[in-house]
């Protein structure tokens, strides 16, 4: 032990916080999650825009195919290109244009499932808990379009009262072409 | 190389009458038949000038690239020599993709089949067994990477396979040149890293002539104007419209600057024109400096349209955006989107540039969303057995409008919204279609109309 542990005591990690602590914090976190998904698959998105923080980053940067010595241009940086680069006030329009009727790449709505899995808690700082998760979004359009994204998010969840407020969600989708006609539907 | 159009089931009068200028019906075989689309690419693209990348998204020798002409995949290289040389995606020993990626930094190319090896010029240099097995028996100064030609206009690198084709500046005329010249008209430009591509389901020309097409935007995009994210009379002008014609099929089509507003702003100095453009609020064009007029041409600097580069280059956003729209077979589109700015621009108004164009345009963009399924059902029409006989109608303006020369080669139409950029686009597409290499399209290609058109 060095001199300096010794004297401050460590901060305890999130991986040495006793099993059941955790393993509450895991089932609070993963109801928050399903509940917000299937808040999306019914459609109910001014109740979703009730779980969104009011200084939320939502982000899906592009990424890229590149070799294994390119690995650091796989993925567009903040401030650069993205498919998603959204604060609250653009969340909230892309709701009012699912609201119009006249969203003309969703109307007739679409059909969607959100699947999370995977879900693991890697950071709690006082009230915010940094979650990663795989996700999966079927998107069933007309008769005759299905489209499907995979990927890993990163999600910043804050405790405020008897739920979370999503504070960040960072998309890292495992497609480089978007192969779907639009990304319409809510992540 | 351009034309080895071999057996093609479609003669020169057939093609011709697909679109009838005089009344603009369209015959709705040109966006879903697979011969012409096979024909396309070789009399289309593979003649052309096809966009391949700013000279910014290749900063050091070794940067390549991934792009297209047509369906022939090319590698767009800097070399040792600052050069950037075009070559095609595919090794001369078993045609494996040497590129895999889409993009990165290399010292040679190395196909992963067995092991050939090409510079950044795309010479053959290495060949595994050349002396034991090949005997060294194996001509490799004829067995390099096959190349495209590549010329560069402003910054932006362009190829062709057409050996006859036109130098770039004469191919872009001054329509083209003026597309170019709207994106480096507030200084020398970058590529923003990153660039969205998506696949659309329908055919690439209905991708293209929509660009001309400011009709659609107040109700294909209306729901981007009920979520308040736009207010579209500030942008749509539908009475000061102003569509460009050029040679070979180039055109720009959307809102003018009257001529009155115009001759005030060319009466102030850039940072008058810069605190205009501060005053004027949100999702109005930046005003233009004066060093815009020397790029852009007298009638052109008044254009905030779209440019559309035939065949499939369209510049957007007055500047800030390009979008290549590459076919991938009759009913299947890849859209590439750039952003571009200003190199010396201040950062918050880089960001602000790049904020935009990241949520107007984009499969995920508040506009562009609504656009993707109207072209696929218009596209999957076009199938029907009844449906593709019922025709398509561009006939708006068609007779009420006249055309003046703009200058050098091109010609302007002042007024309403109209159809007279997609009626330009589908009479050369006729054009290109009909002619069997270079010379015949030269020589039998529309020049810009004067008059009433």
């Amino acid at each position: 032990m060095t001199t300096l542990e010794r004297t401050r005591p460590r901060r305890r990690t999130w991986e040495e916080t006793p099993l059941a602590e955790r393993a509450g914090l895991q089932f609070e976190v993963e109801r928050f999650l399903y509940a917000e998904a299937a808040l999306l698959d019914a459609r109910r998105y001014r109740d979703w825009l009730a779980l969104i923080a009011e200084d939320i980053h939502y982000w899906m940067p592009i990424r890229r195919t590149v070799s294994t010595s390119d690995l650091d241009l796989e993925f567009t940086k903040p401030g650069e290109m993205a498919f998603f680069d959204d604060t609250r006030e653009v969340l909230e329009m892309r709701v009012k244009k699912l609201e119009a009727g006249s969203a003309w790449s969703e109307e007739p709505p679409s059909r969607s499932r959100h699947f999370v899995s995977n879900v693991r808690i890697v950071a709690v700082e006082g009230d915010e808990i940094t979650v990663e998760a795989c996700f999966r979004l079927y998107r069933s359009r007309l008769n005759s379009e299905a489209d499907e994204w995979t990927g890993r998010r990163v999600d910043l969840l804050r405790r405020a009262g008897a739920t979370f407020l999503l504070a960040r969600r960072h998309l890292f989708l495992d497609q480089t072409v978007i192969l779907a006609n639009n990304m319409s539907t809510i992540f | 190389m351009a034309d080895g159009s071999h057996a093609s089931a479609w003669g020169e009068a057939e093609i011709l009458s697909l679109f009838d200028a005089s009344t603009g019906e369209l015959d709705r075989r040109v966006l879903s038949d697979e011969g012409l689309y096979r024909l396309e690419l070789e009399r289309i693209f593979a003649r052309a000038w096809n966009f391949m990348c700013h000279d910014s998204q290749l900063k050091d020798p070794g940067d390549w690239l991934i792009s297209w002409i047509g369906e022939d995949q090319v590698i767009v290289v800097r070399d040792d020599d600052g050069r950037i040389n075009a070559l095609l995606n595919t090794c001369r020993h078993r045609g494996n993709a040497v590129c895999r990626a889409e993009r990165g930094r290399a010292k040679s190319f190395v196909c992963s089949y067995h092991g050939w090896n090409y510079g950044l010029d795309g010479r053959l240099i290495g060949v595994p067994g050349l002396k034991t097995y090949y005997h060294d028996d194996l001509d490799r100064s004829r067995l390099g990477l096959a190349r495209a030609r590549v010329e560069s206009y402003l910054g932006f690198h362009f190829a062709t396979l057409a050996e006859d084709a036109p130098s770039l500046h004469d191919y872009l005329g001054e329509v083209g040149r003026i597309g170019l010249g709207m994106l480096c008209a507030h200084g020398e430009v970058e590529v923003v890293e990153g660039i969205q591509k998506n696949v659309i389901g329908c055919n690439w020309k209905i991708a293209v002539d929509n660009l001309f097409d400011w009709y659609h935007v107040a109700y294909s995009h209306n729901s981007a104007q009920a979520a308040g994210f736009f207010d579209i009379s500030k942008i749509l002008h539908p009475k000061n419209q102003m569509v460009m014609l050029g040679e070979f099929g180039h055109a720009i089509g959307g809102p003018g600057i009257p001529p009155e507003r115009q001759a005030t702003i060319d009466g102030l100095t850039d940072d008058e024109r810069e605190a205009m453009s501060r005053a004027q609020g949100e999702n109005q064009p930046r005003i233009r400096p004066r060093r815009a007029a020397e790029l852009m041409g007298p009638v052109g600097v008044r254009s905030e349209g779209h440019p559309n580069i035939f065949p499939n280059l369209w510049i957007t956003l007055s500047g800030v955006q390009m979008c290549l729209r590459l076919p991938r077979g009759p009913s299947k589109t890849e859209l590439w989107w750039f952003t571009i700015v200003p190199k010396a621009a201040h950062p918050a108004l880089k960001r602000k540039m790049i904020w935009e164009a990241n949520h107007i345009f984009g499969p995920a963009g508040l506009l562009e969303q609504d656009d993707g399924e109207n072209w696929t059902q218009a596209t999957r029409s076009a199938r029907g057995v009844a449906g593709r006989k019922l025709g398509q109608r561009l006939s708006m303006g068609l007779g009420r409008d006249e055309a003046a020369a703009s200058g050098n080669g091109g010609s302007a139409i002042e007024g309403l919204i109209s159809e007279h950029g997609q009626r330009w686009l589908y009479r050369a597409w006729t054009e290109w279609m009909a002619a069997r290499d270079w010379a015949q399209l030269k020589a039998n290609h529309s020049r810009p109309p004067t008059g009433t058109v």
